[in-house]
């Protein structure tokens, strides 16, 4: 582990290497699956809307799943957003219900995130308190806020421009959800290989004692990446608004999971220090195709939890599997 | 006593005094034996399952079930549709039991033999074990009510007026994992793990194979609870024994143990568990929503993690301070 720890802090080496090996592996699993899917389905699933709504689906997961690439990277961990998700949807349903406009609720939909982000974030630095046990509380505490703010009320008030702005308008053959994860991402890739404070984020998570010595201000770098995996969930939370303009208590439910699978599916891994965003993206494809496929294979929907358990167990058990024979050498 | 600490004992015991002296001055009817028979009967199955969750934390190196509920799950199914196709009562039993060990077994080959995170292994193996416990229903509970009395006398039934499961099976088990944890070689070798694997490696303890047995504690123990869930509500349900992730950490927690391993006992385990289900049985009792109750649990537990660090702290600056004080 150490061994591979120190090279990690020479990016230009690891990334033809390791890394590198990992999402060629990804890449060739995700065509694998969207072959034996085509065949399987017998060409249904080239269907445009299906292609559409699994590019929406994926959109939708990408966009958290960028921040928690960061908070994983990091060395942190947050299982909370699939409450904060549907937390962010209920107060923003609320905007919308007493009628404001669009351009003044998009903007509290991200605020409220990074606000909801910053909580975790002060809990888990502030408090000390470890992030799997600080995020599982305030998973509960956050769906419990939810129920406080609706009741057992739906918000059904969502204004159709969401749908019109985020789905239906195509730049090219992709929707718009799709050009913003996608641009999203590849900003923070960008950032995260060559902005310093991206380099921090992997020093933090390589060795937080090392980083901290070389000047690196710790707990700034890890107070961010929890606000900034919080605006992108209540981003997440506005456009799956467009997708299904409904909230209700169970809003976002089971959310965090699809998305901490995919970052893990993607190689990030969750001692910190080690990930890329290209990987988080190939991961998000696999996960939304495999539960895509499984509607379309008009299989029993819950063998998605099992097909997406066995993937990551097999993906990081052979990752872990390979690198425990390089290092049987030294 | 290593993990145990008087003050910490004493402490859950005031908090359950108090927060039982709350909800019986708001409705003394709380107090009647028949609720706190309930009680008892909420507390035995995610009891239970906390007593799992406590030696996997204590084994150290991230070590963590989330898997639990499902376990619960899956193991409960098993026994119900066994029980349905006729097979005799204790097999199907055995059966749950042993399928729980199994997947207990999984859980621990795959975090130690692939050294796979343990959060990653058991998000994983939860996926599938509920996915199997909902394909192998179709998402419908089994009917147990008329499976044999004497199955059902395992969560419904009484013994000297207290109920069945407390006497014969929470109390047992108790006793024999704090024998196994504070009286044997096991629990020392457990302890030390937790604490320092690499000392625990060169003291000839196999870790491994000790954090895997950990797993299979945990899986057996779900087992356990489910099958007791089964009996007492008299369906099978898929979903197990409800927000046993959350309560179950929660529980381990609030008893004293480290998240980060070779912390924590059993006996804090089950104070704590008497915290929790008075928390939540007086919530529900008072027609509060189950979603009102784990949010109470989650604030339970994140403020006393932040209450105990806070302390921690401010108790550490006072003797650095007196350190200094002497030095002068």
């Amino acid at each position: 582990m150490s061994v591979h720890a120190g090279m990690e802090a020479a990016p230009a080496r690891n990334w033809p290497g390791l890394a590198a090996g990992r999402e060629v592996a990804l890449l060739v699993a995700l065509v694998a699956v969207a072959l034996a899917v085509s065949i399987v389905s017998r060409g249904t699933f080239w269907n445009p809307v299906n292609i559409r709504s699994l590019m929406v689906t994926s959109a939708i997961t990408a966009i958290p799943a960028t921040g928690m690439t960061i908070v994983i990277l990091t060395g942190g961990i947050d299982v909370s957003i699939g409450s904060m998700l549907g937390l962010v949807a209920a107060i923003g349903g609320l905007a919308f219900e007493a009628g404001w406009p669009l351009p003044l609720v998009a903007p509290l939909f991200c605020a409220t995130g990074g606000l909801l982000g910053l909580v975790n974030a002060l809990v888990i630095l502030r408090g000390g308190v470890p992030p799997v046990v600080a995020t599982l509380g305030t998973l509960s505490i956050f769906r419990m806020c939810v129920f406080l703010v609706l009741g057992s009320n739906w918000i059904t008030a969502i204004p159709p421009g969401l749908t019109t702005i985020f789905i239906a308008t195509r730049i090219g053959p992709l929707p718009m959800v799709s050009v913003i994860a996608l641009l999203l991402m590849a900003g923070a890739a960008v950032i995260l290989r060559a902005h310093r404070g991206g380099r921090h984020v992997y020093a933090v998570g390589n060795n937080e004692e090392a980083a901290r010595l070389s000047g690196i201000p710790v707990r700034r770098i890890r107070l961010v990446s929890y606000v900034l995996l919080g605006v992108c969930t209540g981003a997440a939370a506005l456009v799956q608004l467009g997708q299904s303009p409904l909230v209700q208590t169970s809003t976002g439910t089971g959310f965090e999971l699809s998305v901490i699978a995919a970052v893990v599916l993607g190689g990030t891994e969750l001692a910190g220090g080690r990930g890329t965003l290209l990987g988080t993206l190939l991961g998000t494809l696999i996960v939304s195709l495999v539960t895509d496929a499984i509607v379309l294979m008009h299989i029993q929907p819950f063998w998605g939890g099992v097909v997406l358990g066995l993937i990551i167990l097999a993906s990081v058990g052979a990752g872990h599997l390979g690198q425990m024979r390089r290092q049987e050498v030294i | 006593m290593t993990g145990l600490r008087i003050g910490r004992l004493v402490l859950l015991g005031v908090v359950a005094l108090l927060v039982l002296g709350g909800f019986a001055a708001g409705d003394v009817t709380v107090l009647s034996g028949s609720n706190l028979s309930s009680m008892a009967v909420f507390a035995v199955e995610v009891g239970i399952i906390a007593f799992g969750q406590t030696f996997v934390i204590c084994g150290g190196d991230g070590g963590i079930d989330l898997s639990v509920g499902a376990i619960s799950g899956l193991a409960e199914v098993l026994t119900g549709m066994l029980i349905r196709s006729g097979s005799p009562w204790p097999l199907a039993v055995l059966a749950g039991v042993a399928g729980g060990a199994v997947m207990g077994l999984i859980n621990g080959m795959a975090a130690t033999l692939l050294r796979i995170p343990a959060i990653i292994v058991t998000l994983a193996t939860m996926f599938m074990f509920s996915g199997l416990a909902l394909v192998a229903t179709t998402g419908i509970n089994i009917d147990l009510t008329s499976a044999p009395p004497a199955f059902l006398a395992i969560g419904q039934g009484k013994l000297l007026g207290l109920p069945f499961q407390l006497v014969c099976l929470y109390l047992p088990i108790l006793v024999l994992l704090a024998l196994l944890q504070h009286r044997g070689v096991f629990g020392r070798a457990l302890y030390l793990t937790g604490t320092n694997a690499l000392a625990a490696r060169l003291a000839g303890i196999s870790v491994g194979r000790l954090r895997a047995t950990t797993y299979v504690i945990a899986g057996t123990l779900a087992g356990i609870a489910g099958i007791i869930g089964a009996a007492r509500l008299g369906t099978a349900t898929p979903e197990g024994t409800d927000q046993a992730n959350l309560i179950s950490i929660a529980i381990v927690v609030l008893g004293g143990a480290s998240i980060f391993g070779g912390d924590g006992s059993v006996l804090g385990t089950a104070l704590a568990t008497v915290v929790i289900a008075i928390a939540d049985y007086g919530l529900s009792y008072n027609d509060y929503n189950p979603i009102f109750q784990a949010g109470v649990i989650g604030v339970i537990l994140v403020i006393v993690v932040l209450a105990e660090n806070v302390l921690r702290h401010r108790l550490e600056r006072r003797a650095a301070a007196k350190m200094e004080e002497g030095t002068v």
